[in-house]
Order: C-alpha cells, then structure tokens, then sequence
C-alpha cells in the first residue's frame, strides 16, 4: 500500500505521529466502544479494527483536526457494519425487543415532560452507577449512543452529526427521544425502590 | 400532586392552538443543558423560567439526567494489554 503523498514521512516517523496523536484517545474509545457492544472483549476487538483502520487512512487526517470525532467516526461504522452483524450477544439484552418497541418513532408525547415521580436528591443518589449503566444499557443502541457522545464525551451537536452521519436536526430529535426513554427507566426504578411521589 | 396539576394546566395551553412560551421552552430544554443555545435563546429561557413553575422542574430535571450519566456513569478500565497490541499491530502494518 503506498499512499505516501507529499512529505515522505518515515514508517517510524508516521508511527511516532500515529500514537502521538491518536492513542490518547484510547481510553474514551474502549469506553464507547463497550457501551455500544456490551462486552469486553468485543469492545477490544472494535477498537483495534478502529486503530488499524485509522492506521491505514492516517495519510488523510489532518493533523491539528479533530483526532477523538475522528476515531469514533470510524469506530460507529465498524460497528455498524461489520460488528453489529457478527456480534455474540445472546443472554445480555434483549435488543429486538427494545427497538421493536421504541422504533415506532414516538416514544412519548414531543415536549412531553411526562415526569411523574419526583426525583429527589436522596433518590437519586441512590440510582447512581449501576442504575444509570443498567438503564442505559436497556436502551436501543441508537439512543445509547447519543446519550454517550453528548453527556459522557462531550460532543457538540455539530461533531455528532458528523460522527453518526446524520443532520443536527435529527441529532437533536434522537437525542430528546432517547433522554425521554431513559428517564423513563430510571423512573420506573425509582418507583421500584419506593421513591413514588 | 400540585405539579402534576399545574403541568395538566400548562399543557392545555398548547392544545388551545397557543404556540405557548411553555412549548418554545420545551424545544430549549435540550439546548440549554448541552450548551448549544444562542445568546438570545438563553436570555428567553431564562426569563421564562424566573416566573414559570412547570419549565423551571422541567429544566431541574433535564439537567438532573444529564447529571446521572455524566457524573455517575461509571468509566470502563481499559486493559493494559490492548494499547500495546495496538501498536504491535500497527508496527507489522507495511
Ligand atoms: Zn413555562
């Protein structure tokens, strides 16, 4: 393969460049790639596919861009299309179901504030961790997903939708769609501990 | 119980076929917690909910979930082993 295009950057150069620039984002990466797959050892393997196809377009990253959008761009559509298909994930969650449910696009009323139970603060210190990991988990990945990029990553709006593809306007949408589905669950959980208004 | 009330009355605003304030509101919420809203949408935003109830909850609670996964999420320990391989992988790559 030899898409060396204009400075002629050694193997050992490049390589030094590569991990300079784009390893630290490994530990963000690992992390968005177990909550898309839900297992360790998928996430490694999502990662080092990600790494190595980063590795062999890095002749077309622009050094100073955006290196972290950029590896999750790639890590989404590795995801998407090869991973997501091969993926073993039989007893974890049950995502067909989920998704039948929530792909009916309306998950409840737009604008709907339908918040019933009143999340305290006692209650919600009690949710923490696991509750949230749990519920989010639950959610259908596409949901999952943006919740991660925004609140865990920190992305814009504008970088989502470059990551994902997609127009700000449906970022926005996905985004309200899936923080409704997962308020939802972490509603139902604290009326399940007692925590009804 | 009196929230619930008072969200009962405020979402019959809109059905009315008043654009209420209440609903521009609610299509801020999200911006307002991500940091996406302008200058100006921040400043009605903020206006609206010194004096109205139902959108100042909406608000706490919107954020309050932003908060959950933000702050209590818990962050996977990435294994030792998978930076080298990384670069063990790259290393071979011609
Ligand atoms: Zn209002």
């Amino acid at each position: 393969m030899s898409e060396q295009t204009g400075k002629q950057l050694s193997k050992e150069e490049k390589d030094a460049r590569f991990e300079a620039e784009l390893l630290p984002v490994l530990d963000p990466l690992y992390n968005f790639a177990y909550r898309l797959t839900l297992d360790e050892d998928d996430a490694n393997d999502l990662v080092q596919e990600t790494y190595l196809k980063a590795y062999r377009f890095f002749d077309y990253f622009e050094q100073g861009t955006n290196a972290k959008a950029w590896l999750f761009r790639i890590l989404k559509n590795s995801f998407i299309n090869e991973f997501r298909k091969k993926s073993k994930q039989p007893a974890k969650v049950d995502y067909s179901e989920v998704e039948g449910y929530y792909n009916s696009d309306d998950v409840e009323g737009e604008g709907g504030v339908a918040t019933t139970t009143d999340m305290r603060t006692e209650s919600v210190q009690d949710l923490i961790g696991d509750e949230v990991a749990s519920a989010l988990n639950a959610l259908p990945v596409d949901f999952r997903t943006v919740i991660i990029l925004c609140d865990l990553e920190g992305f814009t709006y504008e970088e989502m939708a470059k990551i994902l593809d997609i127009p700000i306007g449906t970022v926005r949408s996905r985004l309200h769609r899936a923080r409704n589905s997962l308020k939802e669950k972490l509603e139902k959980y604290a009326k399940s501990m007692g925590y009804n208004s | 119980m009196e929230s619930k009330f008072t969200e009962a009355a405020h979402q019959k605003l809109s059905e009315d076929g008043h654009e209420s304030e209440c609903d521009k509101i609610a299509h801020l919420l999200d911006l307002m917690i991500d940091g996406e809203a302008s200058t100006e949408e921040q400043s009605y935003f903020n206006t609206h909910i010194e004096e109205c109830v139902p959108c100042f909850e909406s608000h706490q609670k919107q954020k309050l979930l932003k908060g959950l996964v933000s702050g209590h999420l818990k962050r996977v320990i990435v294994p030792e082993s998978l930076a080298l391989s990384i670069k063990a992988r790259i290393q071979e790559t011609v």
